[in-house]
């Protein structure tokens, strides 16, 4: 045993001695039972704590006490009120705790005060539910050990419950992880059934009794500890919660002393190194989904994967199997579906997730929280179920203009009760959500902007050099030559219109629309002829477009021949008509026109061909 | 009032194949645009026709582009 743990038990002892302060003594506690587990790597104390007001006054405080060494490394405290015993029993509420101060404390006890839901009367029994977890007080016992020792821990408790009450009747109970017990502290009624060790009960007992006891024996659990342990919970409206984790785990147990063989550690039968661990499991939320394990180097492809409808078990494996001392650093990161942890209640929208690390028994010591939501969240407030250090931040991420704001949360000494839920309440508007999408379309439509100036801009140097003007020349020859292409076309659609007409005249006889047709065409042609002119003028005078003003003109006499010849079977149709003979006539008559016309057609269809490939 | 859980605005098995579509008529579009660009001549060019295109084709880019990052696993 340590030297200074012994000096400390001794100054409590003195100092219990010493006390009496009558300010406690109006309750009595009619029965405690006393649970500790130590099958893990940090000490889980349950209590049952049933309270008398034996005095005539009613008391509506409830002192709890733990011995210095032990508080000192509390790390959870929660009391419930209970009603019934066995399986009817219910908890009713959590009772609000605080760390107390009262006069004439000594210091070798830590004092936490229970403020109860109504006051307890003369003669009223009360029953208490206390939960509380410590780390640190299993100390590895040797300090030291190497590569084929077992691991050993040693716990240090009162068999006697230590409250500023009198207890009328107190048993205890020690949960070991095995039954390999170095030794215990044998006192009276003291009995060990397999892994676990009983103490009393023991029977009236004055205030602030105390009979130290030390237990010594073998501890398989995995000592893993965060050192620092930074989660990010980033919330994206568009379906995503993504967690971060950010891990720098230590194994806090005895340390490795001498070298580590790897060839030991992996020996059949008898493999040595039963004190480090090689796994850790992290229950993640059930449709986790994209998880990934990764460190500095890369991809750690040593994990497994397991997932039902209520939960996701991630089990990972670190790069080397962890001994006392040794530290390994990695990032595990899964996507969870938005509508499982985002809400909506009374206008605000809330995130439900929670606070602690997935791992199963892992200790934290510095657990940061950062909870990033999306730009444009207001009026942010935090719900948690016990005190946090809270602060903001501002995160710039993808598609960000001000910043997403981040709530920070800090906690140092977190154990797995601390794993409930946390609420984020914040203010959001699903305008916000628009905002993304615009900038990636203002972002494609300056491109194209870009574009449009680039090929309207004009980037020669010399204005006036002959290659330049040369240029401009062709320029505009091809912009006349593509008018007059487009002339040309409307004339070929009038003719269309033309035939149609005709084909109308066949089927109803009605002379007078097809007459009125020629008329609209004829002007509409005419009008045509009278624009083309002038750009006819233009190519004729243009040097560089000699070559091609032939071909135009060729195209341009070929189109009005075309028309002549179009006219000339419409007069003939129509008068045809008019004069009554027969269809058969008519036929007879337009054939040869008929021909013409078709391969006038062609013609001008292959020039527009071979202007439009200029 | 009971909380009531918030969900996409877009159910997420869908972002896969939305991308897939408003970009590919994003990127016909765009196709458009260029070819139009670069045939037409300087002087009968319609700047009102380049401008409607541009921007229908970003319309169709941004939202593809962005169902695509969530697609992939970039929630931004």
């Amino acid at each position: 045993m340590k030297k200074s743990s012994v000096v400390d038990l001794l100054l409590l002892l003195l100092t219990i001695a010493v006390l009496a302060t009558p300010a406690f003594s109006d309750l009595v506690l009619s029965k405690v039972e006393r649970r500790i587990d130590v099958t893990s790597q940090f000490a889980r104390v349950t209590k049952t704590l049933k309270v008398v007001n034996s005095g005539s006054e009613s008391v509506s405080e409830f002192t709890l006490t733990f011995p210095k060494f032990l508080g000192d490394n509390l790390a959870y405290l929660s009391v419930a009120q209970s009603e019934g015993k066995g399986k009817s029993k219910r908890h009713l509420v959590i009772l609000s705790v605080e760390a107390a101060n009262p006069k004439g404390k000594p210091d070798s006890i830590s004092f936490y005060s229970v403020a109860l839901p109504k006051p307890l009367n003369k003669g009223d029994t009360l029953t208490l539910e206390v939960v509380a977890a410590f780390t640190n007080v299993l100390q590895p016992f040797p300090e030291k050990i190497s590569q084929a020792d077992i691991h050993l821990v040693m716990l240090q408790e009162s068999a006697q419950y230590l409250s500023p009450y009198a207890v009328e009747s107190q048993s205890f109970s020690i949960k070991l992880p095995s039954a390999r017990i170095e030794s215990y502290t044998n006192l009276e009624n003291t009995k060990v059934q397999g892994s676990e060790i009983k103490y009393g009960p023991y029977k009236n007992l004055p205030q602030y009794s105390y009979s130290p006891i030390v237990v010594h024996f073998e501890s398989k659990a995995a000592f893993a500890v965060a050192e620092k342990l930074v989660r990010e919970i980033e919330v994206s409206h568009w379906g995503n919660v993504q967690v971060t984790e950010h891990y720098n785990i230590v194994h806090r147990g005895a340390q490795l002393k001498g070298e580590f063989s790897r060839l030991e550690f992996q020996a059949r039968p008898n493999p040595r190194g039963i004190s480090a661990f090689k796994h850790l499991l992290a229950r993640l939320p059930p449709r986790a989904h994209s998880i990934y394990y990764r460190d500095d180097i890369g991809n750690i492809s040593t994990s497994q994967m397991q997932s039902d409808s209520k939960k996701t078990e991630l089990l990972i494996e670190p790069r080397f199997p962890l001994f006392g001392g040794w530290k390994t650093f990695f990032t595990i990161g899964y996507g969870l579906p938005l509508s499982d942890f985002l809400f909506a209640s009374e206008g605000k929208r809330f995130l439900d997730i929670s606070f602690g690390s997935p791992m199963l028994n892992l200790v934290t010591e510095k657990l940061i929280v950062q909870v990033v939501l999306p730009e444009g969240s207001k009026d942010i407030s935090v719900i948690t179920p016990f005190a946090v250090t809270q602060s903001q931040e501002i995160k710039y991420s993808h598609l960000d203009i001000a910043g997403r704001p981040v709530v920070v949360l800090e906690k140092n000494n977190v154990v797995p009760d601390h794993n409930q839920n946390i609420q984020v309440y914040y203010k959001f508007s699903n305008i916000n959500l628009l905002s993304e999408p615009l900038m990636l379309i203002s972002g494609f439509f300056v491109l194209f902007i870009t574009c449009i100036i680039y090929t309207r801009a004009d980037f020669s140097i010399s204005k006036s050099s002959p290659a330049y003007l040369a240029k401009l020349q062709w320029d505009e020859v091809l912009a006349t030559l593509q008018e007059v292409q487009s002339i040309i076309q409307k004339c070929l659609a009038t003719h269309d219109k033309l035939e149609a007409s005709l084909r109308d005249l066949s089927r109803t006889g009605d002379i007078q629309i097809c007459k009125a047709a020629r008329k609209s065409t004829d002007s509409l042609l005419k009008d045509l002829s009278k624009e083309l002119k002038p750009l006819l003028a233009f190519l004729q005078s243009s040097p560089s477009a000699s070559q091609i003003y032939l071909k135009v003109e060729e195209l341009v006499a070929k189109e009005k021949e075309l028309q002549e010849k179009l006219m000339a079977k419409h007069t003939t149709v129509v008068e045809g008509y008019e004069k009554k003979s027969s269809g058969r006539d008519i036929e007879n008559r337009i054939a040869s026109q008929q021909q013409k016309i078709i391969t006038l057609k062609q013609e001008v269809e292959d020039l527009l061909e071979f202007i439009d490939e200029i | 009032m009971a909380a009531k859980p918030i969900a996409s605005p877009i159910p997420v098995a869908m972002y896969p194949t939305l991308s897939v579509f408003t970009l590919a008529i994003g990127l016909v579009i765009t196709a458009f645009f260029f070819i139009y660009e670069a045939t037409s001549s300087r002087k009968n060019r319609s700047l009102v026709k380049e401008l409607v295109t541009a921007a229908v084709a970003s319309v169709f880019l941004g939202f593809g582009s962005l169902f695509l990052l969530l697609a992939s696993g970039v929630y931004v």
